[in-house]
């Protein structure tokens, strides 16, 4: 299921979460590891001078400095790196959202891990809309892991993922993904829709009616699909979906979160208060995967 | 020492060297070694004598010091209108003087002449709109920057572009194999949303033959995708080249007139290979000057004309709009105020300034629309142009130029500008990273592709 983990890190603590989390599967699923890290951001003439991705510095990049690099990643993930039988480490310049993606592309990752965003570093944003996570996950043919804190990174295998379904097509593409993984690594699984009543005034019966239209939506929908694979739950809770969703985290000891991803909106002001995802990767306490595309499930 | 290693009369021609020259950070041993270029004195008059023309050699010499050409250069405005940034007098001083000289000029004396004509002058023309006789000061400067280029007096990052035209047929290293695997990637990436989106490669017979800038493949690919789905919406039948889709000319900037040449004959070549009805290119000032402008010429064309039509972006975009194949959705117009960078490459240097006013005209509530003052052909340069912004060692002169752009925007109080141009847009970037005045920036492709309206048909079906 796991040949290629992509790990995309600035090498930042920020990022050691999702590190942890990748090298880990790679050992347990004996995946290679391939440590992308986008050094900088051109500035102008011919990417050679760039801004450095963690101070912002103006960085003219050159043999030297991509040693430099390469040596200190090496040795901030060294331990992680010996434990593992395939990794590589790549380094490259550009705007990372499009260098992760490209690098997924020429590997052809089965897995992207990053950290979530590490705050709004202007450094990369300039001119160009859309946090570097929102556009990797909108257009990775693979499944996203993000990993927003160390404490989400998780000790020891999964047990119990949480796909949560908007019914949309890509949450098909997640379903698939989140069962494949509850076979293979021989988790629960809870199918959650979070029915959103945010804003809306609707009296009680008209909740217990959608409540109930979509538990049998879910039935219809998934269950045909699992064969003979028992090991899950349906739950359906109205609220807020983000809410719902890391609350029914919480609830089963989730440590894993699947969702589909098909935010169009690219604009960092829309996308951010709007994207479900963003709040649930940055509220929840595992590792959250996106998948938008069938490619890779 | 004649030559150095870096620095030297040698054009850049293969990998290996133009490895080595980048790995001599900030060109710290290019300098050092430009200190003890000799000057070819004889070659240097022997390619004036070929080269200068009855054109040139009039305005060199009726030239009447009559200081008209002075506050027109937004150069000599933002330096403190110092006499040295009159543009005459940058001229007279420096390719005046080699010619009075009959080329035997020192070394020190070509480093001033590197220095005048890479940073106090960015070729925007503007100064030839004022002057009596219409000597043309930034056509004056690009052929010194040639006669320079030939010399080794070059600023680094210049000899590197050359470079890179002349080893990758583009300003960055992207090869044909990554080009086109580029133009698969995002045909692939968009195809969700935009069913039926094609990158069309090598298609013989298209309506409309499509180029563009290296950086975009390189760094920006969803630059093509925005040109390829405007294309997809608008129903063109259109197409790239394999070979000669790079348009731009940082040789133009460098002064490499060699290569210029060779840039400008593969372009042309991927025409008469695919027989397109037309062609147009990315939203570039330079590289549509580098092709449509000055290519003809310097490919000894008769007629002064590219083989087939050849449109900037805002040509191909407005007639799109005027006929209705791209309709804008009026609820989403621009109601902020927004003001438009005019490029003096295809504004002065083309006269195409109503084209993107009628382009405006969709895309913007009326009443939301300020003009910068002035504009149009009277238009500044932002302050990065001819190669001004790539170049290190003049990032604080550079910086100073763009004041003027600043000042400009300011008075708008527009905190939104449209910049149909790389360069402008990329001036007008570090303007606000240096600046901090508060200000977005845009190319039109991404406006459009926001406001328009999809028809039925080429949405994705139900989900």
């Amino acid at each position: 299921m796991f040949k290629k983990i992509l790990l995309a890190t600035s090498g930042a603590p920020s990022t050691f979460g999702a590190a942890r989390v990748a090298f880990d599967m790679a050992k347990r699923y004996g995946a290679e590891v391939v440590v992308l890290n986008v050094m900088g951001v051109p500035t102008k003439a011919f990417s050679h001078i760039v801004n450095d991705v963690r101070t912002g510095e103006e960085i003219e990049v050159d043999e030297e400095y991509r040693s430099w690099v390469e040596e200190e990643l090496k040795t901030t993930f060294e331990k992680q790196i010996e434990t593992v039988e395939y990794s590589k480490i790549v380094l490259t310049t550009g705007v990372p959202s499009r260098e992760i993606l490209r690098c997924a592309r020429e590997e052809d990752a089965d897995l992207i891990v990053m950290g979530a965003s590490s705050g709004d570093s202007s450094v990369y944003r300039k001119g160009y809309p859309g946090s570097t996570l929102q556009k990797v996950a909108k257009a990775a043919r693979c499944p996203v892991m993000t990993v927003h804190r160390e404490t989400a990174s998780y000790w020891g295998g999964f047990s119990n993922i949480v796909f949560a379904t908007d019914f949309s097509k890509q949450a098909e593409s997640a379903f698939r993904f989140a069962l494949s993984s509850a076979r293979e690594m021989g988790c629960d699984l809870t199918l959650l829709h979070a029915l959103d009543i945010s804003g809306k005034v609707l009296d009680q019966n008209e909740i217990e009616d959608q409540l109930i239209a979509a538990r049998d939506r879910i039935r219809a929908t998934y269950v045909p699909l699992m064969g003979d694979f028992k090991d899950f739950d349906i739950e359906v809770w109205e609220g807020v979906p983000y809410v719902e969703i890391v609350k029914m985290a919480r609830e089963k000891s989730a440590d894993l979160i699947v969702m589909a991803h098909h935010n169009h909106e690219l604009d960092p002001e829309k996308a951010r208060i709007g994207s479900t995802m963003e709040q649930v990767i940055l509220r929840a306490g595992c590792p959250v995967v996106s998948v938008s595309k069938p490619d890779k499930v | 020492m004649p030559e150095g290693k870096f620095c030297n009369k040698t054009p850049i021609t293969t990998d290996e060297q133009l490895k080595a020259t980048l790995n001599d950070k900030g060109g710290k041993q290019y300098y050092e070694e430009m200190n003890h270029l000799e000057v070819d004195s004889e070659k240097l008059w022997g390619t004036i004598q070929k080269t200068m023309k009855s054109r040139l050699k009039t305005w060199l010499e009726i030239c009447a010091h009559c200081g008209l050409c002075a506050e027109p250069c937004f150069l000599y405005q933002v330096n403190g209108r110092v006499p040295e940034q009159v543009p005459s007098y940058k001229i007279q001083a420096t390719l005046g003087q080699i010619v009075k000289k009959k080329g035997k000029v020192d070394n020190a004396f070509m480093q001033m002449c590197m220095e005048t004509a890479w940073s106090k002058c960015t070729c925007c023309n503007r100064c030839g709109h004022y002057c009596p006789h219409g000597i043309d000061m930034g056509v004056m400067f690009s052929y010194l920057r040639g006669l320079l280029y030939g010399q080794g007096f070059v600023p680094w990052e210049l000899k590197i572009g050359a470079g890179m035209h002349r080893v990758y047929r583009a300003q960055m290293d992207v090869t044909t194999e990554d080009w086109v695997e580029t133009c698969e990637w995002m045909a692939e990436e968009n195809e969700d949303e935009w069913p039926g989106l094609e990158i069309p490669v090598d298609k013989v017979g298209a309506d409309i033959m499509y180029t563009c800038n290296a950086r975009e493949p390189k760094h920006y690919p969803e630059d093509l995708a925005e040109a390829a789905i405007l294309f997809h919406v608008a129903g063109e039948n259109w197409t790239v080249p394999s070979e000669g889709w790079e348009q731009t000319s940082l040789s133009m900037f460098a002064g490499d007139w060699e290569c210029c040449k060779d840039n400008v004959a593969n372009v042309y070549a991927a025409i008469e290979r695919l027989k397109p009805k037309r062609a147009t290119g990315t939203e570039c000032g330079h590289a549509h000057r580098a092709t449509v402008i000055e290519g003809p010429y310097w490919m000894g064309r008769e007629d002064g004309q590219p083989p087939v039509p050849f449109l900037h972006y805002v040509e191909w975009l407005a007639e799109a709009l005027r006929e209705g194949k791209i309709k804008i959705d009026p609820s989403k117009r621009i109601k902020e105020p927004v003001t438009l960078q005019d490029s003096c490459n295809y504004v002065r240097n083309q006269g195409l300034k109503d084209v993107t006013r009628e382009i405006i005209s969709y895309l913007v509530e009326p009443g939301y629309f300020v003009e910068m003052a002035p504009c149009k052909e009277h238009n500044y340069c932002c302050g990065g142009g001819g190669g001004f912004n790539g170049i290190g060692k003049y990032r604080e002169q550079r910086n100073m130029a763009l004041r003027k752009k600043m000042d400009q925007i300011l008075d708008t109080g527009c905190k939104l500008v449209i910049a149909p141009c790389h360069n402008c847009w990329d001036a007008i970037r570090d303007l606000e990273e240096e600046y901090e005045i508060g200000i977005r920036w845009t190319f039109l492709k991404p406006l459009v592709i926001k406001m328009m309206e999809v028809p039925e048909h080429l949405l994705p079906k139900d989900e």
